[in-house]
């Protein structure tokens, strides 16, 4: 079996990153329009 | 309707052939940049025949911007779009006569492109040339009738001739891809057959973005 | 605001939710055979490429509604749904070449459905940019709505196309006319990501159209 772990702890990695940022900014614009 | 559209469209048309400007420099342009694809590629490393569709393709892409962003820019200027708004012709009418004005224009630079092209590049379009001019016909609809249909919404914002290709880029990219493959399977030489599942594509493509064109015009002018 | 407070409510819930997506994921999971981790990336992948695309519906069908009914509440949600999806889309672009690199051994192809998640994000991109250069509120709604429309037409085009040309991409393995050919547990948490994904859009579209609702009552229009 290939080895690729790595890719696929990027791509967790990304994905988190991008949908708590998301969440993050979200929130901030929501407390001060 | 047909009526107030081919009057309208001859009135753009008029004022375009009037000043020259636009159709000159869109032909300058297609001369120049099939002259750059010449010169930029080595003519022993890759075959004309390999890149020659998509060189096509591109030329006339250009040449249909170009057209696009002329069309409202005209209007704009002299406020004779709300002179327009307040005749009593539909707004469909208006939404047709632009379409035909954008589409004679762009027909008329392929129709100096296209030879030129076969000149330049050394292909042999005859034995194929009504299939071809089919695909041309059915790309050159579907730019032209979402194009003039987002120029009417991009011309009133801050930066319209940035965004108007922005806006367009992906309704124009499915067209364009068929067009390409479907010119590529001409000019190899390959049966009709296999270029006809990308010319119902572009047939499909044109009946549906036509008809939604007409549709949600008048949403782009109404008040 | 209270709409904003169930909004973040739930973006919260499934934000806790997607942590134990992940646990599932990679501890709980069978690990493919010929793919190894990699695969795992699927359980991300895939919920994100179905909202991403179903965002795009959904600024479609309400635009066609916004248009008939010229309810602000309808251009609300579609900006909402286009913020979000563009987001979700970004996900699928970033996690696709990374899945795809080692299975593949390239980052990109011009296969048809990258083609199409690119232009998806063009179309996000390019809606959200209308909206930014439009001034007027009235104009705005009613040339986003245009756009979106058209853009949800052009979806059901690249698919097409996705059907007549042969690909690299994986032929679809769960969505499929006879049973999915997926095994028992992974579908399992498969169909959970997707539900967490699923949270996460409505609580990120919740918030997105408080915000918009905010916004419009702190400028009160002439």
């Amino acid at each position: 079996m290939p080895e690729n772990t790595s890719y696929m702890v990027a791509a967790y990695v990304i994905t988190a990153v991008i949908l708590v940022g998301y969440a993050v900014i979200l929130y901030r614009r929501t407390l001060k329009p | 309707m047909l009526r107030h559209a081919w009057l309208l469209a001859r009135k753009d048309l008029l004022v375009e052939f009037r000043s020259r400007t636009a159709i000159l420099s869109a032909v300058v342009f297609t001369v120049l940049v099939l002259m750059v694809f010449n010169f930029g590629r080595d003519p022993t490393a890759i075959a004309a025949v390999d890149l020659a569709p998509s060189i096509l393709w591109v030329t006339f892409t250009f040449a249909a911007m170009l057209a696009l962003n002329r069309a409202f820019q005209l209007e704009l200027e002299n406020q004779a779009l709300d002179g327009l708004l307040l005749a009593p012709i539909s707004r469909s009418s208006i939404y047709l006569g632009k379409v035909i004005a954008n589409l004679a224009f762009v027909a008329v630079v392929e129709g100096v492109g296209l030879p030129l092209f076969a000149l330049f590049f050394n292909v042999r379009i005859t034995p194929v040339l009504g299939p071809l001019m089919v695909v041309i016909a059915l790309a050159t609809i579907g730019f032209v009738a979402v194009g003039t249909l987002f120029s009417a919404m991009t011309s009133r914002t801050r930066f319209a001739e940035l965004l108007l290709p922005v806006l367009l880029l992906p309704f124009m990219l499915p067209p364009l891809i068929w067009a390409v493959l479907a010119t590529a399977a001409l000019f190899a030489g390959r049966p009709l057959s296999e270029a006809t599942g990308w010319l119902r594509l572009l047939a499909a493509f044109d009946i549906v973005f036509v008809t939604l064109a007409f549709v949600l015009f008048p949403a782009t002018v109404n008040e | 605001m209270k709409l904003l407070k169930t909004g973040r409510w739930i973006t919260a819930v499934g934000l806790v939710l997607l942590a134990a997506v992940y646990v599932r994921a990679l501890a709980f999971t069978p690990v493919e055979r010929t793919q190894g981790m990699a695969q795992k990336i699927f359980y991300l992948h895939l919920p994100a490429a179905i909202w991403a695309e179903g965002a795009m519906i959904l600024v479609g069908v309400a635009s066609i509604f916004f248009l008939f009914l010229k309810d602000p509440r309808l251009d609300r949600f579609a900006e909402a749904s286009a913020e979000v999806g563009l987001v979700f889309c970004t996900l699928v672009l970033t996690t696709g070449p990374i899945w795809g690199k080692p299975i593949w051994g390239t980052w990109w192809t011009w296969d048809a459905r990258l083609t199409l998640t690119l232009l998806l994000f063009l179309m996000y991109v390019g809606y959200l940019l209308l909206r930014g250069a439009v001034t007027d509120p009235g104009l705005k709604a009613r040339y986003a709505a245009v756009l979106g429309i058209c853009g949800m037409c052009l979806v059901p085009f690249v698919h097409l196309s996705v059907i007549m040309f042969r690909t690299l991409h994986p032929q679809p393995i769960v969505i499929k006319p006879s049973a999915p050919s997926l095994p028992g547990e992974m579908l399992e948490t498969l169909a959970f990501s997707f539900l967490v994904f699923t949270v996460l859009w409505v609580g990120f579209v919740i918030q997105r159209y408080g915000l918009s609702l905010v916004r419009e009552q702190a400028e009160p229009h002439a």
